[in-house]
């Protein structure tokens, strides 16, 4: 019901030029978007971006990677200011869905210092609130294997920024505090409470450099397979008097456990090359993984082409510990060795199943072409490695193995 | 939708035209504290790496703007674009205001004390007061 009120909002200010303020007055129309076409070579597992419920195979799909924003900004007086966000895109629902990425009241106390209030981007990753404007990134999508680590990119709380220049380089620390919930695909609810992020960023000339770290407790409910293996854990270390398992449904359970995510990145534009790289690690105690991840890209401009190449890797650090015996002792019911084996079997797998998890490696070519104002052409193909199972393919059917082949092309815009 | 048209009709006229490469100078409301500026320092407000003033802009499709930026920022109209959609929808800022000519900017940084805007040498005169002239 609210998504398709907000669809009907968000299509009413799309065919409403006569809010666009060209008078001069105050309030701001402006939005991006991407018409895309993704494809696989095979059909034994589906390509998506993290957290979508479904992908791309050999059948060409437009649901991986196109999207539409329109933003409205209003400024109240010469410090006040309100910015509202609604995005629509595929996601962990399996149709294209609304949401309201952000809405917030902006105050500017100086030149240097502003404070927003309400719904933001969370800064955990180089390019988190900008990762979905097309226009904005050379790469046809965010490498997966880095932003695929975090699960929300929004907060609701507030944020303190602090902009200053010295000479030709610019400084800006950003501090967010706030909670957030995030749909993952398959129907559980991740809660994100106690959400403290520090952004900090150093700007000289083609060169930016940026650390960023997320502090977080999470909690995910909902997820009746998750439920059922916490419970048949639980109850196999009762009615079998198997000491381990209860402390191991505690650590595999994400029941206000802790979340950091840590990165550095750089980015240069200089003359005609580009260069982007993050390098970030995921740690919690929780049975989601601790990861390294890391991209490098690189680009050069002829004119109006610019083709680039890219390396993307994801790997596990620690994932949760297999405490569970292989064999019951003797004298034990029969049933009690399958029941471990079986539930084994389903906390071996845990590393490699779900949103975020899994390992595996991309690597990338593409080409951006700004062929007119505002509107830019892309094509990006991507050789994805799974290092183990099915890295983050989604859906993969029994005989799936990797590599896989993913082809795309692209339209960018913003108006 | 209707700028949209505007826009690719003049286009359409740009592209009739031979582009006149002119100088192109900066210029801020004469009640500004600056008296002159360096490219950097224009740059930056012009990218919106400064709020401290506020950039109005020629149209998409004015040939002073391409030529503008390529002196003062060394980027091509879709790198700027690409830089401030980062801005825009991040919420960090808002798009320049176009104005129409190098008339209307010099009318707009006229008003506002905090304006600075940039238009062809020839067009200058006591209403504003330039701080920086591109060759």
């Amino acid at each position: 019901m609210k998504k398709t009120i907000m669809a009907s909002s968000l299509a009413t200010l799309l065919f409403a030029p006569a809010v666009h303020a060209e008078d001069g007055s105050s309030v701001r129309v402006s939005g991006f978007g991407t018409a895309a076409l993704t494809a696989t070579d095979t059909d034994k597992a589906e390509f998506g971006r993290p957290n979508q419920a479904s992908g791309a195979t050999t059948h060409p799909r437009t649901g991986v990677d196109s999207n539409l924003g329109l933003q409205v900004d209003a400024p109240l007086n010469s410090w006040l200011s309100v910015t509202a966000q609604g995005l629509v895109r595929k996601d962990a629902e399996d149709d294209y869905g609304a949401e309201a990425t952000w809405a917030f009241v902006k105050a500017k106390l100086s030149d240097d210092v502003s404070v927003r209030v309400g719904r933001m981007g969370l800064p955990v990753f180089m390019i988190s609130d900008y990762r979905n404007v097309g226009y904005a990134n050379t790469m046809l999508r965010p490498p997966a294997e880095v932003y695929s680590q975090v699960s929300f990119g929004g907060v609701d709380g507030a944020d303190i920024t602090w902009q200053h220049s010295f000479g030709d380089t610019t400084y800006t620390a950003q501090f967010a505090a706030g909670r957030t919930r995030a749909a993952i695909n398959g129907g559980p609810t991740l809660e994100v409470n106690r959400i403290k992020a520090l952004n900090l960023l150093v700007e000289h000339g083609p060169l930016t450099l940026r650390f960023g770290r997320a502090d977080s407790r999470l909690t995910l409910t909902g997820s009746p397979s998750m439920d059922g293996l916490l419970a048949s854990l639980r109850a196999a270390g009762a009615g079998y008097r198997i000491a381990q398992l209860a402390p191991l449904a505690d650590a595999i359970a994400i029941r206000n456990k802790k979340g950091t995510f840590t990165s550095v990145g750089a980015s240069l534009d200089w003359k005609n090359t580009v260069v982007q790289s993050e390098y970030a690690k995921r740690r919690g105690d929780s049975y989601l993984n601790d990861t390294t991840s890391w991209y490098l890209m690189a680009g050069y401009r002829f004119g109006k082409l610019l083709p680039y190449v890219s390396h993307a890797s994801l790997a596990i650090d620690r994932k949760v510990d297999n405490t569970i015996p292989a064999a019951c002792p003797a004298g034990y019911p029969a049933a009690c060795t399958p029941t471990l084996r079986a539930l084994s079997a389903a906390v071996g797998t845990l590393p490699y199943t779900g949103v975020s998890q899994g390992e595996q490696v991309t690597d990338t070519i593409g080409l951006r072409w700004d062929f007119y104002r505002s509107l830019a052409f892309k094509f990006q193909l991507d050789h994805v490695r799974p290092t183990a199972m099915a890295g983050q393919l989604i859906k993969p059917q029994a005989g799936f193995h990797g590599p896989v082949n993913v082809g795309a092309v692209a339209l960018d815009f913003v108006f | 939708m209707n700028k949209q048209i505007k826009t690719l009709i003049a286009a359409a006229m740009l592209a009739a035209a031979a582009p006149a490469m002119a100088e192109v100078v900066v210029i801020v409301n004469p009640k500004a504290a600056e008296s002159s500026l360096d490219k950097e320092q224009v740059a930056q407000y012009f990218l919106g790496k400064s709020t401290a003033m506020t950039p109005v802009d020629q149209p998409d499709s004015a040939a002073i703007r391409a030529e503008f930026y390529k002196k003062v920022t060394d980027k091509e109209p879709s790198q700027v674009k690409s830089l401030w959609s980062k801005l825009v929808f991040t919420g960090k800022a808002t798009m320049p205001k176009e104005y129409a000519d190098s008339a209307a900017v010099k009318k707009a940084v006229a008003a506002d004390p905090k304006a600075i805007g940039y238009i062809e040498k020839s067009a200058v005169d006591s209403s504003v007061k330039a701080v920086f002239t591109a060759p």
